[in-house]
């Protein structure tokens, strides 16, 4: 160390550089970067700007309509946002194929918000201040969506979310809506049915710290309580937990009647009922939707998973809609469309900013209101409603996993009991 | 307290991990002197390998066979790194903190590539074969892989202090280990024994990915969290010692599982790092000094 130190010294000495030439480099240094940076920031927004005036000041126009898309592109849960992407992209091709927005075709710019708050911002960031849009569909991760509101308010921008669930969105803000139901119902129905159904008393949790899951906790937690069950003990883990032997140990001890999954992405899940397998502790289970929407989760853990519980907003396999939508998925992509219950919300997310592109116009504010007036709008997950407080209305329905496949919950008494649930 | 015998089976399960991983680590650290941050994907890649194998191209052969291939490859691809990054920066006088930057570097570029090979879900490597069975020892459920685990940790703390004890081998590495330079004035051939450093250790890194795949899975980015603990372990013990980062391993482990037996599982990774701040304030040079 001293070496390098010795070294310096001599130099500064033998070259007669004095502080103040130092200071004139620095400054000359400094004025180059904050013209290069002037140049590049300045130039940017300049073409965008320019875009949406004229989209906004005359919306029968040939100009391209920007569309934002924020979604989790990379990392565990970008086995959402990758079906996510495709499937608006199928959506929005559908819509330029038929003439676009009054001659005005749509086209998607794809952020990766990685599920989380951090990226989050930095998508809407992006989307809003570089790229001008006044649509955001997004963010799917509930993450996503608490992180990008205030940028989206401060730029008076939509956010249109068709996946995230946490009920600390509901009524968030005036651009804030969505067609995908709050989980406040999903965390109901299961406290319902763990109680009144199964009568279990005493339901311990593992829970992934993140907004959604937490959502379900307090969801769970908050109907499950004043029923008469006990409080429920929770073990929370940070994502990149991979080591959960401990955790469950201790939630082992405490002798459950069942105990509750709670995670963020399938990949967790996964883990924790290996890591179960492996400690020989065979509970009964519930798990969330991000779980049971799994397919591929749900049948390679099918004994673990046997008769747990969950509650999905579900999909109308009858709804020609929906049958239309994944056999195009299927045509364009080669596979059957993965996470239908988001699927079919994605699809018509893309169709209803559509419907208030036409009947608005490109304009934030004006599209963030026409979105609370969405009655009985028919898509490929039904009739969608969006009341004032921007949720979708309506919700989830009791399932019940079955030889490594999820479907509805048939009530053990009445038999056709299942439709009253919604 | 009927939870104690699980805990303590959990403590030695992650204590044998953390060890495996500290003791590749460590034995590159010691003969070279600088923070081989790619030594957490080489494990990773070693378990990927034996995924494409046995997963991916699905090549009906026997399953510890693929594990040599994966644990020999992790190997290679160690020495390789130090052939082509490591050893050129080195001749040209590179301080430590350039290895460990290039390291940073090869750890990126190699684990994105996994990532875009196999992309970047969570797989796991288990087969009916293994990892199905269970014992039960005073009341705590211990699985067959765990069991292997714990062996290979043992075995392969064993060999090395055999080889650095009683080999011509060990004793070059010894004396690398104090001076480089006197070492190759007296005629050891520094470069090779330096790139046999690299394969041993990143192969035993490999077979810590491949252990860890069958016990809780794989994924491109599980050569962090692997490499962070493997440091804290190293760290604890001493770094550079080979008995040192060995018991640092079970210190970590038995500190991260009891640790939360009375709060909540979200603090162990805290846990980790608060007994890292502990060591180094108190104890910088860790319980065994080299």
């Amino acid at each position: 160390m001293s070496s390098i130190d010795d070294s310096l010294a001599v130099r500064i000495i033998k070259g007669h550089m004095n502080t103040t030439g130092r200071a004139i480099i620095w400054v000359v240094v400094l004025g180059i970067v904050a013209w290069a940076g002037y140049a590049l920031l300045g130039s940017q927004p300049a073409s965008p700007t320019g875009d949406t005036e004229t989209a906004t000041s005359t919306p029968i126009s040939a100009e391209p309509i920007k569309i934002g898309f924020m979604g989790p592109l990379s990392g565990d849960a970008a086995v959402y946002g990758e079906p996510f992407r495709n499937m608006v992209d199928l959506a929005i091709n559908e819509i330029n194929a038929a003439g676009g927005i009054n001659g005005a075709q749509l086209t998607p710019i794809y952020e990766d918000a990685k599920c989380n708050g951090k990226d989050g911002a930095n998508a809407a960031q992006k989307l809003i201040n570089a790229d001008g849009v006044k649509v955001i569909i997004g963010g799917f991760c509930s993450s996503e969506s608490l992180a990008a509101i205030p940028i989206a308010e401060a730029g008076q921008v939509v956010l249109f979310s068709p996946g995230s669930s946490s009920p600390d969105l509901t009524g968030k803000s005036r651009f804030y809506s969505r067609d995908y139901p709050s989980d406040a119902t999903q965390g109901k129905v299961l406290a319902d049915a763990a109680y009144n159904i199964k009568k279990w008393k005493n339901v311990v949790m593992i829970q992934e710290q993140s907004d959604y899951p937490l959502g379900i906790y307090n969801a769970f937690s908050s109907s499950f309580e004043p029923l008469g069950g006990k409080k429920v003990a929770k073990e929370e883990f940070p994502t990149t937990t991979t080591d959960f032997r401990s955790m469950l140990t201790k939630l082992k001890a405490m002798k459950p009647d069942a105990l509750f999954i709670n995670t963020q992405t399938p990949a967790n899940a996964e883990r924790i009922l290996k890591q179960l397998k492996d400690l020989k502790w065979m509970p009964r289970i519930i798990v969330n939707d991000a779980l049971s929407g799994d397919p591929k989760t749900v049948e390679t853990n099918k004994t673990v998973l046997e008769g747990a519980l969950a509650a999905e907003f579900g999909v109308d396999l009858n709804n020609a809609k929906f049958q239309s939508m994944t056999m195009a998925y299927k045509t364009k992509y080669g596979v059957d469309v993965p996470y239908q219950s988001y699927a079919q919300t994605e699809y018509d997310a893309v169709y209803i900013i559509r419907d208030a592109l036409l009947a608005v116009g490109n304009d934030g504010a004006k599209i963030t209101d026409w979105l609370k007036t969405v009655k009985d709008w028919d898509g490929a997950s039904g009739k969608v409603t969006i009341g004032a407080d921007g949720d979708r209305v309506g919700g989830h329905v009791l399932k019940i996993i079955k030889a490594g496949k999820t479907e509805l919950y048939a009530m053990p008494t009445a038999a056709p009991a299942t439709s009253t649930k919604q | 307290m009927d939870i104690v015998p699980q805990l303590i089976a959990n403590s030695i399960i992650a204590g044998a991990t953390y060890a495996l991983i500290t003791l590749g680590f460590n034995l590159i650290y010691g003969t070279t002197k600088f923070f081989n941050l790619a030594h957490g994907v080489v494990a990773a890649a070693g378990a990927y390998a034996v995924f494409a194998l046995t997963k991916v191209f699905s090549i009906p052969i026997n399953i510890i066979f693929a594990c040599a291939i994966g644990i020999v490859f992790a190997g290679f691809l160690g020495w390789a790194l130090d052939r082509m990054i490591f050893m050129p920066l080195r001749k040209r006088k590179a301080s430590n903190m350039v290895l460990m930057v290039a390291s940073l570097g090869a750890f990126t570029a190699i684990q994105a590539s996994i990532a875009l090979f196999f992309t970047s879900q969570f797989q796991t490597l288990e087969t009916d074969i293994m990892g199905s069975r269970a014992y039960e020892i005073f009341g705590a459920v211990i699985t067959q892989t765990q069991v292997i685990i714990i062996v290979c940790g043992l075995v392969v703390i064993t060999l090395l202090g055999l080889i650095a004890k009683y080999t011509l081998f060990g004793k070059a590495v010894s004396a690398i280990r104090d001076d480089e330079e006197v070492a190759r004035i007296v005629g050891i051939n520094t470069d090779r024994i330096i790139g046999k450093v690299f394969f041993i250790g990143s192969a035993i890194a490999g077979l810590t990915g491949i252990l860890i795949g069958f016990d809780t899975g794989i994924e491109p980015t599980m050569g962090m969290n692997l490499l962070l603990k493997g440091t804290i372990a190293a760290i604890i013990g001493g770094v550079g010692s080979l008995y040192g980062g060995f018991l640092g391993a079970f210190v970590l482990g038995f500190a991260e599982n009891f640790g939360i037996w009375k709060i909540s599982g979200e603090w162990k990774d805290a846990i980790a790092f608060v007994v890292l701040i502990v060591f180094l304030l108190l104890r910088p040079q860790g319980i065994v000094k080299k």
